[in-house]
């Protein structure tokens, strides 16, 4: 399947962190979940795909084109959620309206007033009188109503109280089912992306890690609890990382059958996105 | 570009009603002899222009505007050409104040000297504002106040200590055959001043990170 986004050897250099060669692709239709810790990257290459930073090597592709050389082009096509980033608060829904018919050819203020109205978002109050909740979603609704091919938001349920997270990732359910878009959505919060996530890419200090479609971390990945004594009879091949706790092991292992046909541990934890973050960024190897 | 104007104005329009209330209470001020209000309105328009400078720093506006089509050469155009709009704007308004003032009061209208005093009150708002603009792209709108005010403080030290050593009556006398130009040489050098000050600010934000 041909990608709308592609990266290649991205490394970008700061004083105190380091992108080092970050390489993925996400295909057309589809979701990628770009998961890491706070301060993991996933900023710093999201800010590169749109150009906000500019000091960096290697390649970024979207629809196949050059990000910097076609960059107007580019953007004519993608949606932004950016973290704190946005409209000055003193304006309201209808300037942003205002502005955005003359920002993207294909601007659909209809569209943007029944997502306003969805999301029971008054047109005419200032962006500072929105909650939190209320204001990720005007974000949202900016982001989805040019019908864009590829969105691309960052964080959207950081710093969101649980109803109001819920009900952003209700709506992202529902642009899923409704809209023809393929998207990259990073976040930390991992339990957002295990239901809506095709792909899941995980970026740990300035690093891919891995790659690879949802199903198969959850079928293929696992958790052995096990004892001492069991954990020393592992080959060092057959996992990725381990943690010791007071009373027992806990071990990621990539292959779940594979792990079955070799030991005789039969209790094999399912993974979910959360265990496997915490293992790959604090386990021991 | 223009969607980036519109923003702009957009925000403007925000402070539209406290504009207004300011013409009022400085046009009765004027009606009562009590100012000379060709200053204080393009005065506020520098206000105004660098309070968007402020909203759009405190919500990363400029971060978001690079994620739009053309944001980074948008950005900083639709700033300049907002603030001439602003400026003529507000001049125009000054201008027929000033001469409705000079009418009431004193029966008849001073033409010349309004165009006069108006002409160098443009200018000197476009000064301002050239000179702030890079030093905001560069520094961010909170160190340019300082950095704004440094330069004001610098100009009256420099100017004070020259003022001892050079005779300004006798360089004005020497620039007299000028006189006649002096609309056009103004007009010639804001022009100039607004372009160096536009290339320098976008050549800074293209290369600014966020």
């Amino acid at each position: 399947m041909e990608p709308v986004l592609e990266i290649k050897n991205l490394c970008k250099k700061y004083e105190n962190f380091e992108l080092k060669n970050v390489t993925f692709s996400l295909p057309k239709g589809m979701i990628m979940g770009f998961i890491g810790e706070n301060g993991a990257g996933k900023t710093t290459t999201i800010k590169a795909i749109l150009d906000i930073i500019q000091s960096y090597t290697g390649e970024i592709k979207v629809f196949g084109l050059d990000n910097r050389k076609e960059e107007k082009t580019i953007k004519e096509d993608i949606g932004v959620v950016l973290d704190d980033m946005f409209f000055p608060e003193i304006l309201t829904p209808n300037d942003i309206n205002f502005s955005m018919k003359s920002v993207y050819k294909n601007w659909d203020s209809n569209k943007f007033y029944e997502y306003l109205k969805e999301f029971s978002l008054l047109p005419n109050k200032q962006i500072k009188t929105f909650s939190k909740g209320m204001r990720k979603k005007l974000e949202i609704a900016t982001a989805l109503s040019h019908h864009p091919k590829l969105l691309i938001l960052d964080e959207p349920t950081s710093g969101l109280d649980p109803v109001a997270r819920a009900e952003v990732i209700e709506i992202f359910q529902n642009i899923i089912e409704k809209e023809e878009c393929s998207i990259l959505l990073s976040s930390h919060i991992t339990t957002d992306l295990e239901h809506i996530a095709d792909y899941i890419t995980f970026i740990n200090n300035g690093e891919i890690v891995f790659s690879k479609t949802t199903n198969e971390l959850l079928d293929n990945y696992g958790i052995v609890k096990c004892t001492e004594k069991e954990f020393k009879d592992m080959n060092k091949k057959d996992y990725i990382k381990y943690k010791k706790s007071k009373y027992e092991y806990e071990v990621l292992i990539p292959d779940k059958k594979e792990f079955k046909t070799k030991y005789h541990i039969s209790i094999i934890d399912k993974i979910t996105l959360d265990d496997l973050m915490v293992l790959m960024i604090k386990g021991e190897k | 570009m223009i969607g980036f104007i519109k923003k702009d104005l957009a925000m403007i329009q925000s402070n539209f009603k406290l504009l207004a209330v300011l013409i009022v209470v400085y046009a009765i001020m004027g009606f009562m002899n009590k100012m000379d209000i060709s200053f204080i309105l393009p005065f506020l328009c520098v206000m105004i222009m660098i309070s968007t400078f402020s909203y759009d720093h405190y919500n990363h506006w400029d971060a978001y505007s690079i994620s739009l089509p053309n944001g980074r050469k948008n950005s900083v155009k639709s700033k300049y050409i907002t603030t001439i709009l602003m400026t003529l704007i507000v001049s125009i308004i000054t201008i027929m104040l000033s001469f409705i003032i000079s009418y009431v009061n004193t029966q008849t209208i001073f033409y010349e000297q309004i165009l006069v005093t108006m002409f160098g009150t443009i200018f000197g708002t476009l000064l301002v504002l050239t000179i702030m603009y890079p030093i905001i792209y560069k520094f961010g709108v909170e160190k340019a106040r300082i950095g704004i005010f440094l330069l004001v403080f610098g100009i009256i030290i420099i100017g004070s200590f020259l003022a001892n050593f050079v005779n300004l009556a006798n360089i004005l006398e020497s620039f007299a055959f000028l006189e006649d130009y002096f609309l056009i040489i103004l007009i010639i050098v804001a022009i100039i001043m607004v372009s160096v000050s536009y290339k320098i600010s976008v050549a800074i934000f293209c290369k600014k990170e966020f």
